[in-house]
């Protein structure tokens, strides 16, 4: 029962991944633009620690923050925009009659993605960080910056997942993505660490799931990280259940209205 | 003469049609404009918060960057309210979705870039103008001079548009890349000048026209002089028409779709 369970999503997985490869376009213009994006933010951090940053004391060790931040949003596929079409146009209902989850099964796909784009990514990440740095952060950090990493992107995913299901009310979610980006920027500390950022923004990031999925893992690249590996571990575990409930009420929510609907 | 005139007023009706019905759906027109004035005043927070820290970078202040931002979200917002198309033009090209636009009267790439209104745009400008005047920078003596940068801006900006999305003409389906390519335009164009040098800040007046699109249209609201004002305006000019050359010689090379349908 547990090996076909998980062999029915692998295989979603599989088949994800396989697309995920054959059309690349996507991840290349992904790297040009990580590339692009590691290059202005290396001259901004050495114009900045000569404007006096505090913080860019080591404008080295901000650009592999960066980096990391970077790959971890990068890494995550779009799957709400395949969701919300699937909903638009109705395969939906042909898609919840197979004998497996519906969210499992795009989940699961999700996934497969991911482990197309991360490894790719995170290639581009370490080339262009070292390229511009000329300086590897301990290899202790980086070891500990990949599985929390993995872990958060995987947690996006399953946001992107929630959102995308908002489709059934909404019809078009792309504002509450952009929302949802945008939190992730800022609150997440996706470009500065949220120790620049005033009080009031710290204050709210903290009671959010933003910071554990980006500057939780890309701090450990710092010379301070903002949390230990056994408190990111905890809150990436807490955050992952939330998430998870969370698809699991709305997806109930949406399958109840299709049913009283006629479907 | 009298067709020039002709295809200026069909690109008018065209965008007061597609405005229109951009209009229509009231809920989702508004929703959009707003999230994406949102959209673009969180971005600004990075900014905001560093530059508490680092008050002048590099002879940037806040102002300054407010006023690039400002500069570069109007004329993105303008593109793609009044010329939304363009963002749809490679797969116009790629899917054969051209066929209904060559039996009209009126110019292909005008007919296809007024085709789709993004109603976001309007969302664009507003925040662009909140940022022109938050900056304290631009004077109402000023107003013109911010007026034809900004429009100047939003010129170079369609043409590369036009241009990138052209390529389907030659490599078939773009669409992908030529976005990320114009995407890029666009992330150069947001950051301050002096930040890139050599090589890279030729490409950004030549391949990739950053400096046309923010760079050039700022220094001329901080110190307007006539050679910068002269350059922005040839360039513009330039642009535009190296993109309608790209376009005209791609559509020589069009393939039907076969086509029967009706564009709306």
């Amino acid at each position: 029962m547990t090996a076909a369970f998980v062999a029915k999503y692998a295989a979603c997985s599989r088949i994800a991944a396989a697309q995920a490869r054959r059309e690349r376009g996507e991840v290349y213009g992904r790297v040009a633009f990580f590339a692009v994006i590691l290059g202005v933010f290396s001259s901004l951090w050495r114009a900045a620690a000569d404007a006096g940053l505090p913080v860019a004391a080591d404008p080295k060790a901000l650009v592999w923050y960066l980096a990391a931040t970077e790959w971890i949003l990068l890494s995550v596929p779009p799957i709400h925009v395949d969701i919300q079409e699937a909903i638009r146009r109705g395969d939906v209902v042909y898609q919840l009659g197979r004998p497996m989850s519906y969210v499992i099964a795009e989940l699961a796909a999700g996934l497969g993605l991911l482990a197309v784009r991360a490894p790719l990514l995170g290639a581009t990440a370490f080339l262009c960080a070292f390229a511009f740095t000329g300086w590897i952060p301990p290899s202790s950090a980086l070891a500990t910056v990949v599985p929390f990493g993995l872990v958060a992107a995987a947690l996006i995913t399953a946001l992107h997942l929630w959102i995308g299901l908002l489709a059934f009310w909404l019809q078009d979610v792309s504002p509450v993505y952009w929302v949802c980006q945008k939190l992730m920027f800022v609150l997440g500390g996706l470009m500065l660490p949220l120790d620049l950022y005033p009080d009031f923004i710290q204050r709210v990031a903290a009671v959010t799931p933003f910071p554990s999925v980006l500057a939780g893992p890309a701090s450990f690249v710092l010379p301070a990280p903002i949390v230990t590996p056994g408190e990111l571990a905890r809150n990436l575990a807490i955050w992952c259940g939330v998430t998870a409930f969370a698809v699991w009420w709305v997806f109930r929510r949406a399958a109840t209205a299709l049913t009283i609907n006629g479907g | 003469m009298t067709r020039r005139s002709n295809s200026l007023a069909f690109a008018r009706a065209l965008v007061t049609t597609n405005l229109k019905a951009t209009v229509a759906l009231r809920g989702a027109f508004v929703m959009q404009v707003a999230f994406m004035a949102l959209n673009n005043l969180t971005f600004f927070v990075f900014w905001w918060a560093l530059m508490r820290h680092a008050i002048v970078i590099r002879g940037w202040r806040l102002g300054d960057v407010e006023v690039l931002f400002g500069i570069v979200a109007v004329a993105f917002g303008l593109t793609v309210t009044v010329a939304g198309g363009v963002r749809f033009l490679g797969r116009f090209i790629d899917e054969g979705d051209l066929d209904t636009l060559l039996t009209q009267p009126q110019s292909v790439l005008v007919h296809a870039l007024g085709l789709r209104s993004q109603p976001s745009g309007i969302g664009d400008v507003l925040s662009g103008l909140m940022f022109i005047a938050w900056s304290g920078q631009v004077s109402w003596s000023m107003l013109p001079v911010v007026a034809a940068a900004i429009a100047a801006s939003a010129l170079v900006l369609l043409a590369t548009g036009i241009v990138f999305f052209s390529l389907a003409f030659w490599l078939g389906r773009v669409e992908t890349v030529a976005r990320q390519l114009w995407e890029l335009l666009i992330t150069f164009a947001l950051y301050p000048e002096p930040l890139f040098g050599g090589m890279l800040r030729l490409a950004l007046f030549t391949v990739l026209p950053a400096g046309f699109v923010g760079y050039l249209p700022v220094r001329i609201v901080r110190a307007p002089s006539l050679i910068n004002v002269a350059l922005l305006a040839t360039g513009a000019a330039a642009y535009l028409g190296f993109a309608v050359l790209v376009f005209d010689r791609g559509l020589r090379r069009y393939a039907s779709g076969s086509r029967f349908s009706t564009f709306g």
